[in-house]
């Protein structure tokens, strides 16, 4: 074999194997759902494989999910790189995200959501889309999480700067962790950002009091829980859903709502612009309905967004909700929560 | 291969052209090295330079304009410089000196993050050197093992080292449990910078002494036995013939050390409170909130840091002008020694007290990450070896497998160590010749190393599976290619630094002479240059597979939504509320690179007793 021929058939084999593309083409008959990894993947349970068999067996389609590691993200920057969005919805947007998409696109990455069937029955004070892109399909709160075989846990923002509470709390990073940003962003709704007493104030004196700020929750979960560092961690208030399942006892696994109040961290879906509408309509009324509702809530460990989800009656048992949640808007978190964030990290961390 | 299908060879024109009937295969190996080196650097220039440039182009360019404003928007503010950003704001430097000096000085997040590197080198050094020493001067059973072994700490995700490091340094920890019996402590070390440093060495030590161990078995004994018989004392046998010889590789595993601990991020998020974060962390928050403007220009300062640090040491790694020949290794001494007196029993005491903060560094996090595998909230269990199994049996087609995750790793384990041995040996050779500016060429491919991880993700994300537009297709790059090639990227530059020292020392007249003898290049380098340098060659394969075997960033963009995930990404995405399936995945881990650091080093052996 000539030399060259022998390179040239070698550099096509190279060439034709990196151009293996990963995207899976968007075939008419087939729904592409972006979303996070523990939709679909996470050790305990996860909705993904449910949701996709309960959706093919009534419509005549196939589910493909896709969850890039960089989730959000990803689809930004393909908007911004000019490289097609083979997706046709998103599920599990957050405010904060959509507050990115909009801070970084100048074209629209979502279209306004069909007229969704089932949208009537969404719980009040969810929607956080003011443009109508994004409808809500579930929501969390974060909350502290204590251990009251060692400590009971204070009522208040106020009552964790006593002394007896000294080292006591694990919280994370707002600039790493999602819980981390939320339980700021609560500090933020309780002392405001200016006036004689902030939340930077307030952080400043929790750090006196010997707060440990971990990188992400898991991190802060791990130390409470694994090895019981400090009795009390900001975490999520379905805890104790996890901790029956494993057997724990649940005096460890106790939920305290700060001010009777928590975050809430509502999730929505939304359409990218060059969907299926129809089949993208389909799915997000399908996710409404309140059986799949109850389903998801269940194997995602969160709160159906619809009064209408059906649950068993238990369920409130160990996933609580707080009397009063508390959240922040799309049009104050919009060109602020990056100042904030970045504030916190110059005035705490660092 | 002489009898070439267009019979070229056997004609005389062809031996004519030639002068010499040799054929294609001593021509590709009379250009095996330049073929060799188009090749390294078209590969690195796909899955590095240029994915990374795309992100790094983001700080001098922004809104379509060239600028220097991100940097110096980075270098006037005392966030990250401290009192050295007046220097930047045109201050002038003795005010800013005497400003510094009265309020206690302040370096701001790079400072804190070179010293936190500084101390973390200094430790990894002070357990590395002692451990190289044990390895290349003692023999004990055991010890070829334990010398395969030692770099295993390498490969392991940060999750493992934070699940290990909570249970043996907690305050519930087993370690505070003897402190107890023998009335000291308790000590709680968690989350404060001496966690951070510990885990630090716990990751780079192993690489001080992996480096160390090579160059101490190429000390030649005849010249220690020369000293001795001239009337040198132990101690000045050492300090004059072997300390010289130990130096290059001590200060290259704490270069190595000082890069990779100054970039370093998760293990500092998940062991350090939130006053002990570094550039990385704060280069990852930025890249998160899609700032790219100020995380690529302050992932430019850290490089050109990291880099400085690198090239300090090249140049000092060029003047080193020993030369080896066929050497005799030192014999190794019996631990347990022949005869009871001062001098043997000395060394051998402080051998006991290094293996005690040995165990408690080393074992006692891995035998934690170990317990915490076969612990749940109940106590001891099975469980999260049965949710493998379950994951195995029962994953939806989306889901991750346990033993998909193995077989990948292997496989990429072993393609990309098969890429990127030549490669470095191919650069080793390029940057250990003699020219101008050779060790700034060296600095620049080690750049690999350098580089924040958080960049290299979202260049490999953007320039490779984004692809390029040419004409009216997109060139995309992924799939199993795409993952050898960005490992052997990663792993290469450990090839060169450990077989480059040694190729510096080669005595060059042995090359000129079989150069004039008429061997190629090629084949001096492989007849001759190799074999006097394997151990140097058989650390870079087993480096090449930990770093394979361990790499994470760039795997996770490129096999996301394929089949190719590897067993860092499988105890990623097992990580949930509780930890026990991550670290059960992590322990299968810990096993199948283990095994393979043996299979590396007995067939490294092997090979090297078959010359």
């Amino acid at each position: 074999m000539k030399r060259r021929t022998f390179l040239t058939a070698a550099g096509a084999g190279v060439t034709a194997a990196l151009a293996g593309c990963l995207s899976q083409s968007n075939n008419d008959d087939s729904l592409v759902v972006a979303t996070y990894g523990a939709f679909l993947d996470a050790p305990s349970v996860s909705p993904g494989e449910f949701v996709k068999q309960e959706f093919e067996s009534e419509f005549d389609t196939t589910l493909v999910w896709q969850s890039p590691p960089e989730e959000a993200n990803h689809y930004i920057q393909r908007e911004q790189e000019g490289v097609g969005i083979d997706a046709d919805v998103y599920l599990g947007l957050s405010t904060g995200e959509l507050v990115r998409i909009d801070d970084e696109l100048d074209t629209s990455l979502f279209a306004t959501a069909p007229d969704v069937e089932g949208t009537d029955s969404l719980r009040e004070g969810l929607a956080f889309d003011p443009e109508g892109r994004a409808v809500p399909f579930n929501t969390g709160y974060i909350s502290l999480v204590y251990d009251s075989t060692v400590v009971e846990a204070p009522e208040t923002f106020d009552g964790l700067l006593d002394p007896a509470y000294e080292g006591q709390l694990l919280a994370q990073n707002p600039g790493t962790s999602s819980t981390g940003r939320a339980f700021m962003l609560h500090t933020i709704n309780e002392f405001g950002t200016d006036g004689e007493y902030t939340y930077l104030d307030f952080w400043s004196d929790l750090q006196d009091n010997g707060v440990t700020i971990l990188g992400s929750w898991g991190d802060a979960y791990a130390a409470f829980d694994d090895a019981g560092e400090a009795p009390m961690v900001v975490s999520f208030s379905t805890d104790q859903v996890f901790a029956d399942a494993d057997g724990a006892d649940l005096a460890e696994h106790q939920v305290r709502f700060l001010n009777d109040q928590a975050y809430a961290n509502p999730e929505g879906m939304a359409m990218f612009e060059d969907a299926d509408e129809e089949l993208a309509q389909q799915f997000m009324e399908f996710i409404l309905r309140p059986e799949i509702q109850g389903e998801i809530a269940q194997q995602n460990v969160v709160f159906p967004a619809t009064d209408n989800a059906e649950l068993p009656p238990d369920y409130s048992d160990l996933a609580q909700e707080p009397p009063e949640p508390v959240t922040f808007s799309y049009e104050e978190l919009r060109g602020s929560v990056e100042t904030w964030i970045d504030d916190w990290e110059r005035e705490i961390a660092g | 291969m002489t009898d070439t299908p267009d019979g070229d060879p056997a004609t005389g024109r062809d031996q004519q052209r030639t002068g010499d009937a040799r054929g294609l295969v001593d021509r590709v190996e009379r250009r095996g090295l330049s073929v060799l080196a188009v090749v390294t650097a078209a590969v690195l220039l796909v899955m590095f330079y240029y994915p990374v440039g795309t992100v790094l182009v983001e700080a001098v360019f922004v809104d379509g304009a060239a600028t220097v404003r991100p940097f110096l928007d980075i270098l006037r503010d005392p966030f990250y410089l401290g009192d050295l950003a007046a220097l930047f704001d045109g201050r002038p430097p003795a005010d800013v000196v005497s400003d510094a000096l009265s309020g206690g000085p302040d370096f701001g997040l790079v400072g804190f993050t070179v010293y936190q590197a500084l101390l973390s080198t200094v430790a990894s050094v002070a357990l590395g050197v002692p451990l190289a020493y044990v390895l290349a001067r003692y023999e004990f059973p055991g010890r070829q093992t334990l010398r395969s072994l030692t770099i295993l700490p390498f490969v392991l995700p940060s999750i493992m080292v934070a699940t290990g490091f909570r249970a043996a340094f907690g305050a519930d920890s087993p370690l505070n449990g003897v402190l107890g019996l023998v009335g000291l402590g308790p000590v709680d070390l968690l989350f404060t910078l001496e966690a951070v440093v510990i885990a630090h060495a716990f990751y780079n030590a192993p690489l001080v002494a992996r480096v160390t161990v090579a160059a101490w078995e190429s000390v030649d004994a005849s010249a220690v036995e020369t000293a001795r018989s001239l009337g040198a004392s132990p101690l000045r046998a050492f300090r004059d013939i072997v300390a010289p010889q130990l130096y290059p590789s001590v200060l290259m595993g704490a270069a190595l050390t000082f890069v990779f601990t100054f970039g370093s991020f998760p293990i500092v998020l998940a062991l350090g409170d939130a006053e002990l974060i570094t550039v990385e962390v704060r280069v990852f928050r930025l890249a998160e909130s899609l700032d790219y403007a100020e995380a690529a220009a302050l992932a430019i300062v850290e490089l050109l840091i990291s880099l400085g640090v690198l090239y300090g040491y090249l140049r000092y790694e060029a003047r080193q002008s020993a030369r080896a020949r066929e050497i005799r290794p030192l014999p190794r001494r019996r631990f347990v020694p022949d005869s009871l007196s001062v001098r043997t029993l000395l060394p051998r005491a402080g051998l006991v007290v290094y293996a005690v903060v040995a165990l408690v560094v080393f074992v006692l996090p891995i035998a934690s990450m170990v317990q915490a595998s076969f612990t749940d909230a109940g106590g001891l269990t099975l469980d999260n070896y049965r949710f493998l199994l379950e994951r195995q049996a029962e994953a939806a087609a989306f889901q991750v497998q346990p033993w998909p995750a193995v077989r990948n790793s292997l496989f990429f384990g072993v393609a990309s160590l098969l890429v990127a041995l030549p490669m470095g040996v191919t650069v080793a050779v390029l940057t250990t010749r003699g020219y101008r500016g050779r060790k700034l060429v060296d600095a620049v491919a080690m750049a690999p190393l350098a580089v924040s991880g958080i960049v290299v993700g979202i260049g490999i994300l953007q320039g490779l599976v984004f692809g390029v537009e040419i004409g009216p297709t997109r060139l995309v790059v992924g799939g199993a290619v795409a993952v050898v090639a960005a490992h052997a990227v990663a792993a290469y530059p450990f090839v060169v630094r450990t077989v480059a020292p040694g190729l510096e020392r080669i005595d060059g007249t042995l090359v000129e002479s079989a150069r004039a003898l008429g061997a190629s290049r090629m084949r001096a380098l492989v007849d001759i240059e190799l074999p006097l340098i394997w151990p140097g060659v058989v650390a870079g394969a087993a480096f090449a597979l930990a770093i394979s075997m361990g790499e994470f960033s760039s795997t996770v963009v490129l096999a996301t939504g394929t089949d190719w995930y590897t067993m860092p990404v499988a105890i990623e995405r097992f990580i949930g509320r509780r930890l026990g399936p991550a670290t059960a995945m992590g322990v299968v881990l810990l096993v199948v690179t283990s095994a393979s650091f043996l299979v590396i080093d007995r067939l490294g052996g092997e090979y090297r007793d078959g010359l």
